[in-house]
């Protein structure tokens, strides 16, 4: 089932300037998909624009198989679980419980309670259900607000830079949590560490989209990488190194086990050579 | 957190939700606390007959006792209404003589502790969801909701600013004849004018981005039980009681 | 009591008064409050306020029914967040005393006084039930004041100066936009005081003294301390306005011109100057039933508490000055406010008359 299909979307501004131009993308169950660009490249517009926060576009965008239109936005977005960079944005009742709450209860949904233990408990919020969220730090801040939108069961994911902001035990849980779930997910960062480990493939989008695939494909596939601005992975970076030295890499890696893999079999082709 | 001048004295706002969850007081719905200290506060503001307004004010102070609501901060709210209060006794002492001016500090000291008991005894959304349920047009408590989240967001802002400012310097504003420094103060509160309602937009759009459809309905659960009866009920008897007294006593 | 006691009591209360301003003890801020609380009011005002209120409160929801979307809810919160925020700050005047900020002009100018009078009441809402800043009862008189007259006259005197004096204005925030501004911001804080100022006095003469504030203590401090005060109001509304229009003027849209020329009865109501004449009046008309019960009751009050006076031992400390204190300061205050109701009032129909003429 195709949860997210996007044709040919374009929009712009109110004073003329354009945001988005030519974008065609479709997510089907399961995947999750990073949208990567620089700051203005459009990502948060996009997912704004998805979840029915910007009209009029140009193109189509359906979600779970509904057009998105001015009648329809209401009913999308109860599919769309947008998550919003700043989660002080977000969070909103005075206890988290409420407030993970508060999506369930709106949409009226069946069995709150029961969705919002299982929200926070995946999210690994549980034990703060009665604490108050302005007080929490911002990495347990976004933990919480992931658990909002998890509570209303969305069809897909938006999730807007998930790791902005959070030091490395928050990110590294955050990354592990997104990793973990099999919900359908559309991110936009430019966070590429993170990518690595929680895409499936990448969209490079700079207004208009630059390229498509696995993010090792891409890293390898010249510099399309840095001409959009944008930075590869550390290790990816270390093995382009490698192979500009004339060492031989079939495949670019991206995350930490791939990398160590890669450094393995060289080693012991290494050894086998002396 | 809100730090209000309520004329002049500092009232913790945020520290008044902190208080707001040990009580009982706080656990009642918010409905039979709104119409029980309604109905006190009417019968109390027809009393003339000063032994009836300092049986009022016994009563008030008694609520307060029992409300646990730390009394220290209790104080320090009524001071800052006191100043008022007392011009009004003073004057009527001075010109209508002592009992009368007796009554009026002891009439309306006996109301604004029972409201501050109120306030500092309800948890906020609380409050506003109990006034939408007593049929409270939609857009005010929206607007009730909002603005309070917005007062929240302001007060950061403007601390984080004054802060920022300070660090480079500033020093004036003291007198509104500083004219360097009243501009620099009124740039500052259009930014953080127009900071807010940048972020206030984004907070809305988070709002309905969960559903919210701009009606506060149905989000506490409502219990009308015994423990509000049983307050709705005292307070009712004691307020009728009081203006029946009143009645008896002038014609 | 004798002249002397009587004296030193009137010294002693003055020197303890100053003490405590400028020893920062308490602030005038505080001293004279706009905000109401239970049990000062005679309660036939404050119940005359709360009907007042509800009537005028019913006018705005259902105008507002069609005037604002969902999309603009954030925004009104925000600015009304705004005003409470700097309603809650003081503001140094020199001398150790120091004002506060009432905003009715200011919302009112940002976003037409029939949002700003729900904005205004979300306010005093939040400051009753949340702090204790005024009461229930008295909630009705304190919303006409503050929410309903300040608003009202602001933009209306706002509306009614701005196109004369800014004639010459080039950029959208002028020297004269400046003034009208100012004097809009100005007039609501004067009007609104003095409505609370007859509110007391009222109650004081009605209850023979049982309620309200007696006219000698009233008017001086409530009105003749605000009239200062309004001058703060005028500079910081007129600054905050220059800011956010010229500044960043897509934060709050100006109010759109009209552009359809509706014919006849409606073409008039539909031009702003007719609705600022209305708005000014009805915040004058607001008084009237504040006279109406004085004339009715008010007579009958005074000699009640003349007589008591009178018969009281060691009760009242001033007898004498009282009946002349009142009537003087009851008619200079209608007097005032009968010229300044005029005044205005010419003004809007005479611009009313030029515009159906020019029609023609």
């Amino acid at each position: 089932m195709r949860v997210l299909e996007i044709e040919n979307l374009g929009f712009s501004y109110e004073d003329g300037t354009v945001a988005l131009k030519g974008l065609s993308l479709v997510l089907d169950e399961g995947e999750k998909v990073a949208v990567i660009g620089p700051n203005g490249a459009g990502k948060s517009t996009l997912l704004h624009l998805i979840a029915g926060f910007r009209m009029p576009f140009t193109g189509e965008v359906r979600v779970h198989g509904k057009r998105l239109d001015p009648r329809s936005a209401g009913a999308v977005r109860r599919d769309v679980g947008l998550l919003f960079q700043d989660p002080d944005d977000q969070l909103f009742m005075p206890t988290v419980e409420e407030d993970v709450a508060f999506g369930p209860v709106n949409l009226k949904l069946d069995d709150v309670e029961g969705r919002v233990a299982k929200a926070m408990r995946s999210a690994g919020v549980d034990e703060m259900a009665k604490r108050r969220p302005h007080r929490l730090s911002h990495g347990t801040k976004k933990r919480v607000a992931i658990a909002g939108i998890l509570a209303m069961d969305p069809k897909v994911l938006l999730l807007d830079e998930p790791t902005s902001g959070l030091d490395p035990r928050s990110r590294a849980e955050l990354i592990s949590l997104l990793k973990g779930t099999k919900r359908t997910m559309l991110m936009a960062t430019h966070d590429l560490d993170a990518v690595a480990e929680v895409a499936d493939r990448v969209l490079i989008l700079n207004i208009s989209p630059v390229a498509e695939g696995r993010l090792g494909d891409i890293a390898g596939r010249g510099s399309v990488l840095e001409d959009a601005g944008l930075e590869p992975p550390q290790l990816t970076k270390v093995f382009k190194a490698l192979e500009d030295k004339g060492f031989e890499v079939d495949r670019l890696p991206t995350t930490m086990d791939q990398a160590v893999a890669h450094l393995v079999r060289l080693l012991e082709r290494q050894r086998r050579g002396e | 957190m809100i730090v209000a001048h309520v004329r002049g004295h500092r009232v913790m706002a945020e520290g008044l939700d902190e208080h707001a969850k040990s009580s009982w007081l706080s656990g009642l719905d918010a409905r039979a606390k709104l119409i029980g200290i309604l109905a006190f506060v009417v019968a109390t503001s027809l009393l003339t007959e000063t032994r009836l307004v300092l049986a009022s004010l016994a009563f008030s102070v008694a609520f307060a006792a029992l409300s646990q609501v730390p009394p220290g901060h209790l104080a320090r709210a009524y001071l800052s209404a006191l100043p008022f209060i007392l011009i009004a006794s003073v004057s009527v002492f001075l010109f209508a003589g002592y009992e009368r001016g007796l009554d009026m500090w002891a009439r309306t000291s006996s109301c604004v502790l029972a409201l501050l008991v109120l306030a500092s005894g309800t948890e906020t959304f609380e409050l506003f969801a109990g006034l939408r349920r007593l049929r409270m047009p939609a857009i005010i408590t929206t607007l009730l909701m909002l603005t309070y989240k917005y007062i929240l967001m302001m007060s950061e802002e403007l601390s984080r600013m004054t802060v920022a400012r300070k660090a480079r310097g500033f020093a004036g504003g003291r007198s509104l004849l500083d004219r360097r420094g009243i501009k620099v103060i009124s740039y500052t509160a259009g930014m953080v004018f127009v900071r807010s309602a940048e972020r206030a937009d984004r907070a809305f759009d988070a709002l309905t981005a969960r559903g919210f459809d701009k009606d506060m309905r149905g989000w506490r659960r409502s219990k009308i039980a015994a423990p509000e009866l049983s307050f709705v009920a005292w307070f009712v008897t004691v307020s009728v009681i009081l203006m029946l007294l009143q009645l008896g006593v002038s014609p | 009591m004798s002249q002397a006691r009587v004296r030193a009591l009137q010294n002693g209360i003055n020197i303890g008064l100053r003490f405590c301003i400028t020893k920062r003890v308490i602030r005038i801020t505080e001293l004279v409050e706009m905000h109401i609380p239970d049990g000062l009011m005679d309660p036939v005002i404050a119940l005359t306020g709360w009907i007042e209120f509800l009537v005028v409160a019913a006018v705005a929801l259902f105008l507002v029914r069609t005037r604002v979307k969902d999309k603009d809810l954030p925004r009104i919160a925000v600015l009304s967040a705004g005003v409470f925020v700097a309603q809650m700050l003081n503001f140094p005047i020199g001398g150790g005393t120091t004002g506060h900020l009432v905003g009715g002009a200011l919302m009112a100018i940002m976003v037409g006084p029939v949002v700003a009078i729900l904005g205004m009441t979300v306010i005093l809402l939040i400051q009753g039930l949340m702090f204790g800043d005024g009461g229930m009862t008295a909630f009705g008189l304190n919303a006409v004041n503050m929410a309903v007259i300040a608003p009202l006259t602001g933009w209306g005197v706002y509306t009614l100066i701005k196109p004369i004096v800014s004639r010459k204005d080039e950029k959208p925030f002028g020297p004269g936009t400046a003034i009208a501004v100012a004097a809009g911001a100005w007039a609501s804080v004067f009007l609104a005081a003095a409505a609370c100022a007859a509110e007391l006095v009222v109650s004081y003469a009605i209850s023979g003294g049982t309620y309200g504030i007696a006219a000698t203590v009233s008017v001086p401090a409530m009105l003749g301390y605000h009239t200062v005060i309004a001058v703060g109001e005028a500079i910081i509304t007129a600054g905050v306005l220059a800011y956010v229009w010229s500044i960043s003027p897509g934060v709050f849209a100006r109010e759109p011109v009209a552009t359809t020329k509706a014919e006849g009865l409606r073409g008039i109501l539909h031009l702003k100057t007719t609705q600022a004449t209305i708005a000014v009046l009805i915040a004058f008309a607001l008084a009237l039933p504040l006279y109406f019960i004085y004339s009715a009751e008010g007579a009958d009050g005074l000699e009640k508490t003349m007589s008591d006076a009178e018969v009281e031992e060691g009760g009242a400390v001033f007898s004498s000055p009282f009946s002349y204190g009142e009537n003087y300061f009851a008619a200079l205050f209608a007097g005032i406010l009968g010229f300044v109701v005029t005044a205005l009032a010419a003004l809007g129909l005479l611009r009313i008359l030029q515009g159906v003429k020019a029609a023609d």
